[in-house]
């Protein structure tokens, strides 16, 4: 049975190629440039989809892929595709296409039984009856098994999905007559604009909404044709946008990708959905939008009804009752839901009355009542005025509802405007909108065809001015309503129910009142508790009839309450778009490659990545490991220590500067010596350290640890300004690399490619010098990094794989070992020092980390100093203690009873701190590790920690460094 | 010896040759001399020294002999041996880095991968990597100096500059080099589902 009429003006199919599908196994055929919907509703399908909750029949509503109604899931050649929006999604050959969300198919859905229960699945009902804990994971399988959506294909070829920046000078949203016009108008003054639409072609309800006639429809496409027509202006269909952020920034969501437009003025012209009025059986197949029915008949040239009834309350559902006359629809009757009919629906109403169709005034629908199809078969209701005044049954094949309007404002409301509520529209309009936003059309309150290009006009012509493109136009208020064009409540409860609020989560008119009494009764907590608006619709045709509600069972006006918030994003996004090209950024060291070569194996530090540990074929990552310990501290090894932060800090100021950041003293520091810095917040929180070199006296270079270079920068820099400390900074992490050459015989490996003298005396322990190494300028600082003796050797990026590969390869001699991350924490941890971020934490000030020696209270200022003179006066909280595994071997700890980091200290059973570091050293042979615990426990002799599977061991306390505690090794060294 | 900061990665990432037909060229200009220097008499210094200075921040001239001097804010400066200047450059650096360096002038390690980025999807590839607007400047870039831009491109600040060229305009990118291999790697992944493109 076809519903297509012949040719239709503005028509958008292509009869001439015909397209053949298969919807739920039926062999269907439709046109090219024919929706999903289309195609089916032209075939003569009523039913398109089933509820989310009870299963329901449901057709077509908005045409406009803004209900929930049609959603599909479509098999196709690159796979199987969920939830494609069948209203704007046009149909190709040979797509199998299925409604999502049935068990059966769609004509018989098993799971429609829940129609039946509906009574027993009250609003919030999940709520208080599976909330057990013990029985909710069987619930939650339930419901994952009986809800959802469509299925996603995990069998689907991967797409790459780019992302773009688009930029202009004003974005138009919305390319209905308000939009053309605003762009137009934007234009001609000079602007580059951007034009886009949700919808396949522009032009919005100017080609639809015709009323019979073709006078509006003609402007519209003049619109169109002058604006495609204009090099400034940009118009790209089928894209919708999406959110709006700070700055006039507007993501767009186009059928290939997300588009991020930077605009410098905004307009939002994207109307206002149609809005369905709350009566039982108004989620009948059969029972639409007005304005779907029109975007059918002038669309896709389809004829939804044979013989219909159009509710409304203003002129635009006049105009659908002329339209559904011109393409040989019986009306069966206009039901006007006011006692007559508005100054604007006058004319139409005359006309209709001359051509027999009876209009009746003051309407109370009662019941949409279904046929043997699920589909309406008649409509009761009761009037006051009009024809025939009672109670009265239209026999019919489709309901039209025309009975107000809902802005399209979430843009709006994300751009942060300030709305009222407009008694003469009913609906909210912008009071206050942000600099460089506008709103023009519907979504301003203005209905009218020719004050919405007026309006529109007026718009693009401020914007375009206040970014400096000709003149400055002022902002004109908008044109006042002469009809009211929205119902101020269009909601018709009955007894027996099913008035559905909300299609998308199967909402009733009882269900609202229910939240409401159980004290969900503002507009945030009704949304939450009912769903209502959370559905994939976002309330574009249930928020405005759900504050109705709420504001009538409160007797307040509707204005006192206020909409909720449309978040980011407020339509369906493909979550292929949105998961499409990302990028994370990865740092990579100068020596990454020879890393590679020699088997690292990596792992990440901050955006860097780092070799763990070095792989050797037939050892273990434990066995490898240990042997990189044994290296360094018997011969010599070298780990490339890159990714530290490394700063320069210049001027007459420098000393001053590092005074006031670190907690050391630097003024007294001598040119070419370094010392140890420890960064506080300004609670005398740890939050850095690092190792300061002097390099001149007005110069100085220091470094930072791995994850707060770029942080810590950027922060020096902050600082140095409030202080009024005239400093240069300069970031070197990027452009300098960095190599620690650790071990008894560093000495020996270095001098065969430095000048420099190395001698003790020369280059004495904590020192610094400006060299050459392996014929590259390089700065070396002599530290114990790892407690012995050591050289760390920071050489520009692009000369570091020579020097790392000279060092390599004169230390073979004494079978030199790079080292890792791994290893690298082991030594440090035998020599007891503090790993920032791993032995302190968030909250560990200076005082519980036992290095009194790198503070120096009696400076005048530094960072967090006032905090820990209040701190020193109070309790300890925590200390930083050493610990043992007493006569722990290897065996027990490659059998897991060991500590781990994180693990508890208890006292008494209560938490009394935690493992910080630790590990099997195999320089002492035993387990050691650290703990931040109370200092009530840090006073006994052994620690009792939960490990593994909650099993409870006992640990040592012992004094660290564990390993060398006089310092010597690193002092002096072994010169092998 | 001084080796590119891509040099490390040359055999693992992906190398077409010259096309004509390429509608984006990728070319690692690393290897030029160039040196950074900052300060409060760096602007003094530097024209003393004979360098054509930019007058105003976030801009960038060409001298006569081919070096570029980009002035990236108040007292920072990045001076390159562009087309041409080798020698005077890299006398410079000698000064910059030797004892004898005026006092309130200090060096700024320049060791950035830089990238030359030329062709007819130019403008595609910036769309989709980076949220600044370059279309005006590719449009109307001169050949002897314009706007430098500091901005950040696929996660990672860059500092950009567009001249006019023979075959069009050119966009110069200085990256640090840490992020050169996954820079390198990610504009010509890019750039390959935009069309045919070549490097050197």
């Amino acid at each position: 049975m076809s519903r297509r009429l012949p040719h239709v003006q503005g028509e958008r199919i292509d009869r001439g190629n015909t397209v053949e599908f298969t919807f739920e196994g039926r062999r269907l055929q439709g046109y090219r440039g024919d929706t999903i919907s289309s195609a089916l509703v032209a075939s003569g399908a009523r039913v398109l989809g089933r509820s989310f909750k009870y299963h329901r029949p449901r057709g077509l509503l908005s045409a406009a892929g803004h209900d929930v109604n049609a959603l599909m899931q479509v098999r196709r050649e690159d796979g199987s595709v969920p939830n494609v929006r069948a209203d704007v999604v046009q149909v190709a050959a040979d797509w199998d296409i299925n409604a999502v969300n049935t068990r059966g198919g769609l004509a018989r859905d098993r799971l429609a039984i829940f129609n039946r229960l509906a009574p027993f699945l009250p609003v919030g009902f999940y709520y208080k009856a599976f909330h057990s804990k013990r029985w909710f994971p069987r619930w939650e399988r339930m419901f994952r098994n009986l809800t959802g959506l469509g299925e996603v294909d995990l069998r689907a070829p991967h797409r790459s999905t780019p992302k773009r920046y688009e930029f202009c000078d004003v974005l138009v949203i919305g390319a209905g007559p308000s939009g053309l016009a605003a762009a137009l108008a934007a234009a001609e003054q000079g602007a580059s604009v951007l034009l886009v639409d949700e919808n396949s072609s522009a032009g919005g309800s100017g080609l639809y909404a015709r009323g019979g006639a073709t006078q509006f429809a003609q402007q519209t496409e003049a619109l169109i044709a002058t604006a495609q027509g204009n090099p400034r202006i940009r118009l790209l269909t089928s894209t919708y946008a999406a959110c709006y952020y700070a700055d006039h920034w507007v993501a767009l969501v186009s059928p290939e990708c997300l588009v991020k437009v930077r605009a410098r003025g905004v307009i939002v012209a994207q109307g206002a959905y149609e809005q369905p009025a709350v009566f039982r059986g108004n989620d009948l197949p059969g029972v639409m939008l007005a304005s779907a029915a029109q975007r059918m008949l002038y669309h896709y040239a389809v004829v939804t009804a044979r013989r219909v009834a159009v509710l409304t309350s203003n002129s635009e559902g006049y105009a659908a009752a002329l339209d559904a006359l011109a393409h040989g629809v019986e009306l069966a009757a206009v039901l006007d839901l006011r006692l007559e009919a508005g100054v604007d629906s006058t004319a139409a109403a005359q006309e209709l009355v001359r051509r027999g169709v009876p209009i009746h005034y003051g309407v109370k629908p009662i019941e949409a009542v279904a046929g043997a199809d699920g589909g309406v078969a008649s409509l009761v209701f009761e009037s006051t005025a009009g024809v025939a005044p009672g109670k009265h049954t239209l026999d019919l094949d489709s309901v039209w509802m025309s009975v107000g309007f809902a802005p399209a404002n979430a843009l709006l409301h994300q751009a942060d405007a300030r709305m009222s509520y407009e008694r003469s529209t009913e609906q909210f309009v912008p009071q206050t909108l942000p600099p460089g936003i506008y709103a023009c059309g519907k979504v301003n309150g203005v209905y009218s065809f020719a004050d919405r290009l007026e309006d529109g006009r007026n718009a693009g012509a401020c914007a375009a001015g206040q970014i400096g493109f000709g003149i400055a136009v002022e902002r004109r208020a908008a044109i006042a309503a002469r009809e009211c064009p929205t119902h101020p409540y269009p909601v018709f409860p009955h007894p027996r129910g099913k008035e559905f609020v909300d299609f998308d989560e199967d909402l009733q008119v009882k269900d609202l009142r229910n939240a409401c009494q159980e004290g969900f009764d503002s507009s945030e907590l009704l949304k939450r508790f009912s769903t209502v608006g959370m559905g994939p619709s976002q309330g574009k045709h249930s928020n405005m009839n759900a504050l109705r509600i709420l504001a009538n069972v409160r007797g307040e006006p509707i204005e006192r309450l206020g909409p909720t918030t449309a978040r980011p994003m407020f339509h369906p996004v493909p979550l292929a778009h949105l998961a499409g090209r990302g990028f994370t950024p990865e740092r990579r060291t100068a020596l990454d490659s020879d890393h590679e070569a020699r088997g690292a194996v990596w792992m990440p530090a901050g955006n860097w990545r780092r070799p763990e540990y070095y792989a050797i074929a037939g050892k273990s990552r434990e066995q490898a490991i240990a042997d990189e310990v044994r290296a360094v501290r018997a011969r010599v090894g070298m780990i490339d220590v890159g990714t530290l932060g490394k700063i320069e800090v210049h001027g007459p100021h420098a000393a001053q500067f590092l005074e006031r950041l670190y907690t050391a003293r630097f003024a007294n520091l001598k040119v070419g010596m370094t010392r140890y810095g420890l960064l506080l917040d300004e609670a005398g929180v740890v939050v850095d350290d690092g190792v300061i070199g002097r390099l001149g006296e007005q110069a100085f270079y220091f470094t930072t640890t791995t994850g707060n270079s770029a942080t810590l920068f950027r922060e020096f820099g902050r600082l140095a300004t409030s202080w009024d400390l005239p400093v240069g900074l300069v970031n070197l992490t990027g452009h300098y690399a960095a190599l620690n050459l650790a071990g008894p015989a560093s000495r020996a490996v270095l001098r065969e490619h430095t000048e420099l003298d190395l001698a003790d005396v020369a280059f004495p322990y904590l020192g610094v010098r400006e060299a050459q190494v392996a014929g590259a300028p390089c700065r070396i600082m002599r530290v114990g990094f790892v407690g012995e003796l050591g050289y760390e050797i920071h050489v520009p990026f692009q000369h570091a794989a020579d020097v790392w590969r000279a060092l390599l390869a004169s230390g073979s001699r004494f079978q030199i070992q790079p080292f890792g991350v791994e290893a690298q924490r082991m030594l440090r941890l035998e020599k007891g020092h503090v790993i920032v971020g791993q032995d302190t934490d968030g909250i560990t000030n200076a005082l519980e980390i036992g290095m009194p020696w790198a503070i120096k209270m009696d400076k005048p200022f530094f960072i967090g100093q006032r905090s820990l003179r209040v701190l020193a006066k109070q309790p300890r909280r925590q200390t930083l203690v050493g610990f043992t595994l007493p006569s722990s071997d290897e065996a027990s700890v490659q059998a897991r009873r060991r500590p781990k980091e994180c693990h508890l200290v208890l006292d008494g059973g209560q938490i009394a701190g935690r493992v910080t570091s630790v590990g099997w050293s195999p320089t002492l042979a035993r387990c050691i590790g650290l703990g931040l615990v109370t200092p009530q426990v840090a006073l006994r002799k052994h620690l009792r920690v939960r490990i593994d599977r909650g099993e409870e061991i006992d640990v040592e306390v012992v004094q660290a460094p564990f390993y060398d505690p006089s310092g010597e090794r690193q002092r002096v060294g072994d010169p092998l | 010896m001084r080796l590119s900061p891509l040099e490390p990665w040359s055999r693992a990432l992906p190398v077409a040759p010259l096309d004509d037909g390429a509608l984006l060229k990728f070319e690692d200009l690393s290897l030029r001399p160039r040196f950074g220097c900052k300060g409060p008499d760096a602007e003094v210094w530097l024209a003393t020294g004979g360098y054509r200075v930019p007058r105003e921040p976030n801009s960038a001239v060409v001298d006569a002999d081919g070096v570029l001097v980009a002035r990236l804010a108040t007292a920072e400066f990045l001076i390159e041996a562009a087309d041409g200047g080798v020698a005077r450059v890299e006398s410079t650096v000698r000064q910059l880095t030797s004892p004898a360096r005026p006092l309130n002038v200090y060096p700024v390690a320049r060791q950035d991968l830089v990238m030359g980025i030329e062709g007819a999807a130019t403008n595609a590839l910036l769309r989709q990597t980076c949220s600044f607007d370059f279309a005006p400047l590719l449009d109307r870039c001169d050949r002897d100096g314009g706007p430098v831009i500091l901005t950040s491109m696929i996660g990672v600040g860059v500092v950009a500059f567009v001249r006019r060229a023979a075959g069009g305009s050119v966009m110069t990118l200085w990256v640090d080099p840490s992020f050169a291999y996954y820079f390198w790697k990610t504009l010509l992944e890019v750039g390959g589902d935009l069309g045919p493109w070549s490097n050197t």
